[in-house]
């Protein structure tokens, strides 16, 4: 408003920094309120102008108030503000409790957690540990079941459990037409050929496609030769895989070779050698290679590989 | 005398009972007390100015009170109750430091 506040009014030290400067005077009828600051404003007018309009009133005759009233009426408003301001700060006090409650379960709940995301780590990392350890392990018995596929692999070779191919011996052993009983060839001729020729260096032998294994047996049963049990006719194959510049040559320096040549000439039967450059032995019946009293010495470290029966 | 009186039974009034606010009215007693604030000092500087009426400070306080609780009510409805709340003090502390400088020239004579 225009009218001065009074002298501690801070209109005086405002005005002249105002923008309403010399040079800009604005036309003397718009209101000054217009013209202030809205800063300036605020603080010219922080008293009430009611009680200013009041006083100008009273002043001008009006009724006055009783003496004691307006102090009674203002200590009760007084009063009102006291428990306003009382409320307000047990409020904001009580919000501030809850608060900060609220925020130390969560960081309560925040390490609670932490601790879970510790434990959790550590079992990550003794897993892994483990997986790592496993690992290993799995490549162990990966290389062993390799190695001991490689061992079962040359034992059943020399087992006889299968087939087989290679450069090789045949020896066809042919009966005399019409043979009486001392000129057929026997089981004993057949063995001892064949154990001649597993001494000369063979390395599988069949009779008649059968192949001869560490459990076969050659032998007569009634008129038939029977090898692993299946009886064969003349005239008999005898297949020796082995290296063809030695083996014919060493069959006649074993005794059981010798013997075996012996017998062709006492008793008359004949037998052609040929070196084969591709022979295939077939596989013994796997039926052969099932023990069923025998079992592995455990003693014996190297009982795994034992069968070794030849 | 009579209003200091006033002001410590309310205070003490207002510990004791310590009267729980309604949920909806939390948000608008800060700024209600701050206008309240507002219109005592207003009350105080015309009563050393020698030109206090009763019925002006009780309007002025109840009006003051009222306006500013309802400006930042408004406000939240809008989406704007932060800004608002913030300049209803700027103003209310304008007015209320003025209104303690005139109080203090009539006391210290400063």
């Amino acid at each position: 408003m225009a009218e001065p506040t009074g002298p501690t009014g801070p209109t005086g030290p405002t005005r002249p920094t105002g923008p309403t400067g010399p040079g800009r005077r604005p036309p003397a009828d718009v209101p000054e309120q217009v013209r202030l600051p809205l800063l300036t404003l605020i603080t010219q007018q922080s008293l009430d102008e009611d009680y200013r309009t009041a006083a100008a009133r009273r002043a001008a005759g009006a009724p006055l108030p009783p003496r004691d009233r307006p102090r009674r009426t203002a200590a009760v408003v007084i009063g009102v503000f006291g428990l306003l301001a009382a409320t307000a700060f047990v409020q904001t006090s009580r919000n501030a409790d809850a608060a900060s409650a609220s925020r130390e379960t969560l960081i309560a709940q925040i390490e609670n957690r932490r601790g879970v995301l510790a434990r959790q780590t550590d079992r990550v990392a003794r897993l892994n540990d483990r997986n790592t350890a496993l690992e290993r392990s799995v490549t162990d018995l990966t290389g062993q079941t390799l190695e001991a596929d490689g061992v079962r692999e040359t034992l059943a070779t020399g087992t006889g459990f299968v087939a087989v191919e290679g450069e090789g011996l045949r020896v066809t052993v042919t009966e005399p037409e019409n043979a009486d009983e001392n000129q057929q060839v026997k089981d004993e001729d057949l063995a001892l050929l064949v154990n001649g020729l597993w001494e000369a260096g063979a390395e599988a032998v069949a009779v008649n496609g059968r192949r001869l294994t560490a459990r076969s047996a050659i032998r007569t049963s009634g008129l038939a030769i029977k090898v692993n049990g299946v009886g064969i006719a003349a005239p008999y194959t005898v297949e020796a895989v082995g290296d063809t510049r030695v083996l014919a040559a060493r069959l006649f320096e074993t005794t059981s070779g010798l013997l075996f040549a012996d017998n062709a000439t006492t008793y008359g039967f004949s037998y052609d050698l040929d070196n084969v450059d591709a022979l295939e032995l077939p596989a013994a019946p796997p039926g052969l290679a099932v023990l069923r009293t025998a079992v592995t010495s455990s003693d014996d470290p190297r009982a795994e590989r034992g069968g070794d029966g030849r | 005398m009579i209003a200091a009186l006033g002001l410590l039974i309310g205070v003490v009034l207002g510990l004791v009972l310590s009267p729980d606010v309604p949920l909806g009215l939390e948000p608008y007693l800060p700024i209600a007390v701050v206008a309240a604030l507002d219109a005592v000092f207003g009350g105080l500087r015309a009563y050393l100015d020698g030109i206090f009426d009763d019925k002006v400070f009780v309007v002025s306080f109840l009006s003051n009170v009222v306006i500013a609780a309802a400006i930042v009510y408004l406000g939240d409805r809008l989406g704007v109750g932060g800004q608002l709340s913030t300049g209803v003090i700027v103003v209310l502390g304008i007015r209320i430091f003025s209104n303690v400088a005139a109080i203090r020239r009539h006391l210290f004579h400063a």
